[in-house]
């Protein structure tokens, strides 16, 4: 038992439930009130509290047990969560990050830390009760429990409602395990309130007889709460496989004490007096029940369910009981098929889980073309239903890896309402297409592009509210991001409805800041793009968030690095977009495989839309262009641009490819055809080499050059612009 | 404790290195063996467009695909010429706290020899016709010169990719 790793865990999962808890509350702010929601924050504060309990992280207790108590009483709907309260339940839900934070690298909280965290409980406490009682919980037990005091008081038992009944023996092995029965305890006590407790003693051997790695100890515990039986099962789940544990649930029959006296092993009058000083049983009762137990025990049948007295008894009326119940039920199925379908793993195992798959789609590969070539056909049969299964392994695989993109964007939630507030705008973020997936490893690399974007959208893009108003535009600005699959690539739109770029002031400013020679024809898209160019920025005036000239170069370099590419589309007055283009995976794709010279590459397929063999079709007098059904499509040499040695009596193909709106074609010597391949890095030899995105084994073991479309098109303009920049100008104007 | 302390000195005095030396042209190299990982016979290399002459291609090394260096073309000297003896020297170097695998031409090589420090010149810093950074020391063996070379320098990856973009531009 490793409580470094469990502990570890536990950090991932704080972190998670943070999340989901600011998530959470954001949509209180935005008007959400759904029970559920508030439910959610309420359990992801129980949760971290409970778990930080069982580490013995006391600072992230006690803070977020008062947190929590100020939920439930939401949750009761004594409270109404407002604006108000919500300014606070922010901060604290960032101050138990903080701690948890501090917890991780070990970190002692210092006196600023701790003090702000009093700050915050001092303004929550206008929202607690004064009398600051135990949670009360599940509201359908609520209902039951109200309607049924008196009935119950005036049976006499006068046991405490809420009040389980542990009965534990501790595995003798549990110290050898590593694990510490205290922190058991611990975890109990933010489940509940342990009112009574008393330690069994009996197994401990003579002094002699004494192994100190031995643990002889059992507990009967009281436990008033109102955690289910689950909740507090879980609690010994660590030690339940070597250890006795019997739970009596709360208003149980005494019929329930008395079977769990029979069925310990120490003496039972002393059992029974532990159980009489922890107020479970009285002693008349005791005393009855031992006396007629042999009585009861031949009266055939089940204990009557709590239920089932409860209507006998008619104190509350069969529907409502019904009614509650279904209600928990569903309560507790929700919570199962919502938090209980996923397992952590590690990231490192899983990479090498698809490094492992990538070999084994080259290998298969290689038996492919083996088996052939010996043309064998039940091996040639054995070997294809192996292949789809590899391709099957493949995809399956992949998927693991991929990740909605909704939980990066819901972060940004957070940063637009703290930043429109601190610069005073009105700004409302919008999200589309949460739940398109992108492998997980792009994920962590575009948050900060993302996040350059979104800042300078509210910076600059988003006018002041006085300056909307002349613009007849509403009040509050908007901030869309999107999200959806195109083509084997995912596009992530960043849309503003804010000032606009102008694109006369980019010129002009890219001329003065010596980008831009004066008199050189740009296209739309081209000036755009200037704004990536380091040192050029728009803004008039330098603000704390951006506007420093620093930054935009970075997105793009950013996404560059993940074989995409960005585009910006933008009116002046009405607003500005980024789309975001990005292949889906980097570790696997599906390729086509040719040669041009001597070489082999590989197209990505997502980017192929057909070949044709290149004599078959009309050329545009003296351009590289080719007219296919009507349209030109222009077309670049594959051995012209990467100057290879032509091979003898090649008949070209042109390979079609489709990037982004954009159509051309790639002149090629031979197709090969359809090739599953594993991407693998160029090395930082070949960075500057523009038009290959990696390469690639084959089956045959050469390595195969897989062509990166969209920088190879880019490659091919700016070589051309050097070549002949006049005739580039043309091209384009016609192309607009 | 005395021992300890003698046992220390004599280290310090006397370092024993081993290096491999390999033949390019009619000149001997040496690389310390340290930093070489294997040798592989010569079968064949995919070319890369547009790299410059001392970067001869890729080829795949176990699933591994990893750039193979000319390293005559390197030296200055002539670029070199596939025979039945060429092969090609897999080396690891760390740049960056990050491992970067070569692999590296030569005509033949020769064999694994151990020197002491004392043995090992320094480089002249003029008439070797190789630039000196690129030169760890001179070693004489058996009335012939080993050129043993820092292989960090003269195989910088940053220099390398430099030179590939100045090729490109």
């Amino acid at each position: 038992m490793n409580l470094d790793g469990a502990l570890q865990t536990f950090f991932a999962e704080a972190e998670d439930l943070l999340n989901s808890m600011e998530a959470a509350l954001l949509r209180l702010d935005e008007g959400d009130k759904d029970m559920e929601t508030i439910n959610e924050i309420f359990r992801a504060a129980h949760t971290i509290k409970g778990s930080a309990g069982l580490f013995g992280l006391d600072d992230i207790v006690s803070f977020t047990h008062i947190v929590e108590n100020v939920l439930d009483r939401a949750r009761d709907e004594k409270i109404i969560i407002t604006g108000d309260l919500l300014s606070i339940f922010l901060p604290c839900r960032d101050h138990i990050a903080t701690l948890v934070e501090n917890a991780r690298h070990q970190r002692a909280n210092d006196a600023q830390c701790l003090a702000q965290g009093k700050a915050l409980l001092d303004s929550l406490l206008p929202w607690l009760e004064t009398a600051a009682q135990p949670a009360v919980a599940s509201a359908p037990f609520v209902v039951a429990a109200a309607a049924t005091t008196a009935s119950w008081n005036s049976d006499g038992t006068g046991t405490n409602h809420n009040a389980w009944h542990i009965s534990v023996r501790l595995g003798p092995d549990l110290l050898r395990n590593g694990m510490d029965p205290l922190s058991i305890l611990r975890y109990l006590r933010t489940l509940g309130d342990i009112s009574h407790i008393a330690t069994i003693t009996d197994h401990l051997p003579e002094f002699n007889d004494f192994d100190p790695e031995r643990l002889y100890l059992g507990f009967e515990i009281t436990l008033v709460s109102n955690a289910s039986q689950q909740q507090i099962e879980d609690a010994f789940m660590f030690v339940r496989d070597d250890s006795d544990l019997k739970l009596i649930p709360p208003r149980s029959n005494i019929e329930a004490y008395v079977n769990l006296i029979k069925s310990l092993p120490e003496n039972t009058q002393r059992l029974g007096e532990i159980l009489v000083k922890s107020h479970a049983i009285s002693f008349q009762e005791l005393d009855a029940a031992l006396a007629t137990q042999k009585h009861q025990a031949k009266s055939a049948g089940a204990v009557d369910m709590l239920g089932d007295i409860l209507i006998e008894e008619q104190a509350v009326p069969a529907e409502i009981v019904n009614a509650a119940l279904d209600k928990q039920k569903k309560v507790s199925e929700k919570k199962a098929s919502g938090e209980n379908r996923f397992i952590r793993v590690d990231a490192e195992r899983l990479d090498i889980l698809i490094n492992l798959i990538g070999e084994l789609v080259i290998n298969r590969q290689r038996v492919d073309l083996l088996s052939s070539k010996m043309g064998n056909p039940t091996l040639i049969e054995a070997v294809t239903s192996m292949g789809n299964f590899t391709e099957a392994i493949r995809d399956a695989a992949l998927t693991l890896r991929m990740v909605p993109i909704g939980d990066t964007f819901q972060k940004f939630k957070r940063v637009v309402r703290d930043t429109a507030k601190s610069i005073g705008k009105e700004i409302e973020l919008e999200i589309e297409g949460a739940e398109t997936e992108l492998d997980r490893s792009m994920v962590e690399k575009l948050n900060d592009p993302l996040m350059h974007i979104v800042r300078n959208a509210m910076d600059h893009g988003i006018e002041s509210v006085a300056v909307r108003q002349t613009r007849d535009k509403p009040d509050t600005g908007t901030i869309k991001l999107t999200a959806r699959h195109d083509a084997g690539n995912i596009v992530i739109g960043i849309h503003d409805d804010g000032g606009g770029l102008d694109v006369e002031r980019i010129r002009k400013k890219a001329i003065a800041n010596g980008i831009l020679e004066e008199g050189i024809h740009l296209s739309r898209q081209e000036l755009f793009q200037l704004i990536f160019h380091p040192g050029l920025s728009t803004a008039e005036q330098v603000t704390n968030l951006s506007g420093r000239g620093v930054g935009m170069d970075v997105v793009k370099r950013n996404i560059e690095e993940l074989q995409g590419g960005i585009e910006i589309e933008s009116e002046i007055g009405v607003g500005t977009s980024f789309s975001i283009r990005l292949p889906l995976t980097l570790a696997i794709i599906d390729g086509f495989h040719v040669t041009a010279g001597h070489i082999d590459f590989i197209v990505p397929q997502n980017t192929i839309l057909e070949c044709v063999d290149l004599n078959s079709l009309n050329h545009v007098q003296g351009q590289n262009c080719v007219n296919l059904r009507g349209d030109q499509v222009p077309y670049i040499r594959l051995r012209e641009i990467f100057s290879l040695q032509p091979k003898d009596h090649s008949r070209e193909k042109i390979v079609v490819v489709q990037f982004g709106e954009k159509r051309a074609g790639i002149v090629v010597d031979e197709l090969h055809g359809e090739i599953q391949t594993v991407v693998k890095p160029m090395g930082p030899i070949f960075q500057a080499l523009k038009g290959i995105g990696g390469s690639s084994l084959l089956g045959t073991g050469a390595v195969a050059l897989i062509l990166d479309i969209q920088q190879l098109i880019g490659f091919a303009i700016s070589r051309e612009h050097l070549r002949n920049n006049a005739f580039l100008v043309s091209a384009q104007e016609q192309e607009e | 404790m005395n021992q300890l302390s003698k046992q220390k000195k004599s280290q310090v005095s006397e370092v024993i290195k081993q290096y491999l030396t390999f033949r390019i042209g009619n000149e001997n190299y040496g690389l310390e063996l340290s930093q070489t990982r294997e040798i592989i016979e010569y079968s064949g290399i995919t070319e890369v467009p547009l790299m410059p002459n001392f970067l001869r291609g890729v080829i795949n090394l176990r699933g591994e695909v990893v750039p193979v260096i000319d390293l005559a073309v390197r030296l200055g000297r002539k670029s070199i010429e596939v025979q039945k003896r060429t092969c090609i020297i897999v080396v690891e170097l760390q740049n960056n706290e990050q491992n970067h695998v070569l692999g590296l031409l030569a005509d033949s090589v020769s064999e694994v020899i151990e020197m002491s420090d004392e043995n090992i010149e320094d480089a002249p810093s003029f008439g070797a016709n190789i630039r000196a950074e690129f030169i760890q020391g001179i070693a004489k063996r058996d009335d012939e010169f080993v050129v043993l070379l820092d292989a960090n320098s003269a195989l910088s990856i940053r220099e390398l990719a430099h030179l590939v973009e100045a090729q490109l531009q």
